[in-house]
């Protein structure tokens, strides 16, 4: 559910007393005409509210639990678990951890890794979301988010496949799986890592806390994954150019 | 508001057709170009001012409602190949080109053209009204005429309705999926055709808005699909 309009007007009165519209859009890098529709509506996104109080350098977290909706966003995060952070890491990324791992002869540098691999790419990534739900989901999460929301399990999962999900529906996963409420902001997009409070080497450490085979193991599935999508976009694309042949 | 709906399909088909031109001039796809001038000329033919016009000239004995049927039977024809082979439906161009397909074809075609000629059709008439009350035979004759007349339309559009029902829900650009709407539309209005008999006297002027608005469909849907095709093309060059 978006901010509402009056408390979200009310925050930029705290934060930013003397600040015009106009600044705030242009420090915020938001448009003039996408805000004063959000107010209009009475629904302001989080994504707008996040944006400026990046802007002010301010704590988006901290700021976003400041609306009612969001208040058990409040206090110390709970740290994500390790397979949260595993699944926002790319799949590329991953692939390069099982290379690095492997033997020199294979371009490797043995058991460990090396330093000379390339660092992790900042979250989130092409199928951060469903990776997340997915690290999370002991079997009937969604069902109880569902349940917990009244979303519809079809939209829900297209959600997951297009790569986004609204910070609301984050959260009620969030609850739902029983972890920290930031995985699944961070997931979508909506705070860096740095924003939701965690450690810069928290991803690497629990790549690193992998086994050869869990490593592996992982990859494979991602990429099993990216393989059906790649499949699906060629089919789709193949499809369309028929479609262009036959009658353009 | 028929008239409107006459001229605004008219104007729609003869537009993209001349807009083809440069297109079936350089060979591609010169069959679509057919489609848009069959259908042109299907549309002047069931204009009152032009069908009277031609009709005088083929001396009034209504052989331009006669052509016009061969024209639209060429149309549909064209039309439901190449859109099936578009939407990869091999069922559907099995049913339209193969032994069933050119069955139901010769049967229509040799009906259309012999009952037809046993009727009593002297005196240009648009859409042959009023040559019914002549005579209970000629009635009859009539009725089985119009009904062999929207018969093979009918068939192709059931033919390829599934394809094009199917397109609009996948995943393919909106332009596409818009083009494969405006089809399904069209072919749904041409296989309801074969329920007209069922539609009320005074309801009349039904048959004429669902035939407009299927041809509009048509023409509509094929232009939406060829200009995405265009605007495609045009963002690969600018790529490169």
């Amino acid at each position: 559910m978006p901010l509402p309009a009056k408390a979200f007007q009310h925050w930029l009165h705290v934060v930013a007393p003397n600040a015009s519209t106009a600044d705030i859009c242009r420090i915020s890098g938001i448009k003039r005409t996408t805000l004063a529709q959000q107010l209009v509506r009475g629904k302001v996104a989080e994504n707008t509210l996040v944006s400026i109080s990046r802007a002010l350098k301010r704590s988006p977290l901290e700021d976003l639990s400041s609306f009612d909706s969001y208040a058990e966003l409040a206090g110390r995060p709970q740290v994500p678990t390790p397979a949260e952070l595993v699944s926002q890491i790319a799949t590329m990324d991953l692939l390069r951890a099982v290379i690095s791992r492997a033997a020199p002869a294979y371009g490797g540098y043995g058991d460990d890794g090396s330093a000379a691999t390339p660092a992790l790419g900042p979250a989130p990534h092409a199928t951060s979301v469903r990776n997340w739900v997915d690290a999370i989901d002991d079997g009937e999460l969604r069902h109880r988010v569902s349940d917990a929301t009244g979303i519809a399990p079809q939209n829900y999962s297209a959600q997951l496949t297009a790569n986004r999900l609204s910070p609301e529906l984050a959260v009620a996963t969030a609850r739902a799986a029983g972890v920290g409420f930031t995985g699944g902001l961070v997931a979508t997009g909506l705070l860096t890592e740095a924003e939701a409070g965690w450690a810069p080497e928290a991803k690497q450490a629990a790549l690193d806390a992998l086994s050869d085979g869990e490593l592996t193991a992982l990859a494979g599935e991602r990429l099993q994954a990216l393989g059906k999508t790649l499949r699906r976009q060629e089919h789709e694309h193949e499809q369309t150019k028929k479609i262009w042949e036959n009658l353009g | 508001m028929i008239a409107a709906l006459q001229w605004t399909t008219l104007a729609v088909c003869a537009l993209v057709a001349i807009a083809r031109i440069p297109s079936a001039l350089r060979g591609e796809n010169r069959s679509i170009f057919g489609v848009f001038v069959l259908a042109t000329l299907a549309v002047l033919l069931s204009i009152d001012v032009s069908y009277l016009t031609v009709d005088a000239w083929l001396g009034s004995g209504n052989y331009t409602n006669l052509i016009l049927r061969f024209v639209v039977y060429g149309t549909v024809l064209l039309a439901g190949y190449r859109i099936a082979k578009a939407f990869d439906a091999p069922r559907s161009i099995r049913l339209i080109v193969g032994p069933a397909g050119k069955a139901v074809f010769a049967v229509v075609g040799v009906a259309t053209v012999a009952l037809f000629l046993l009727a009593d059709t002297a005196g240009s008439a648009t859409g042959l009204t009023g040559l019914s009350s002549r005579s209970p035979e000629n009635a009859a004759l009539i009725a089985w005429y119009s009904a062999a007349g929207r018969l093979y339309p009918a068939f192709v559009a059931a033919c390829i309705l599934p394809a094009t029902c199917l397109a609009i829900g996948r995943r393919l650009p909106w332009a596409v999926r818009l083009g494969a709407l405006l089809l399904t539309a069209a072919f749904a209005a041409l296989a309801l055709g074969s329920f007209y008999p069922l539609i009320p006297r005074e309801a009349g002027y039904l048959k004429a808005i669902i035939n407009y608005t299927s041809v509009l469909c048509l023409a509509l849907g094929l232009a939406l699909v060829w200009i995405s095709s265009l605007l495609a093309k045009r963002k690969r060059m600018n790529l490169r």
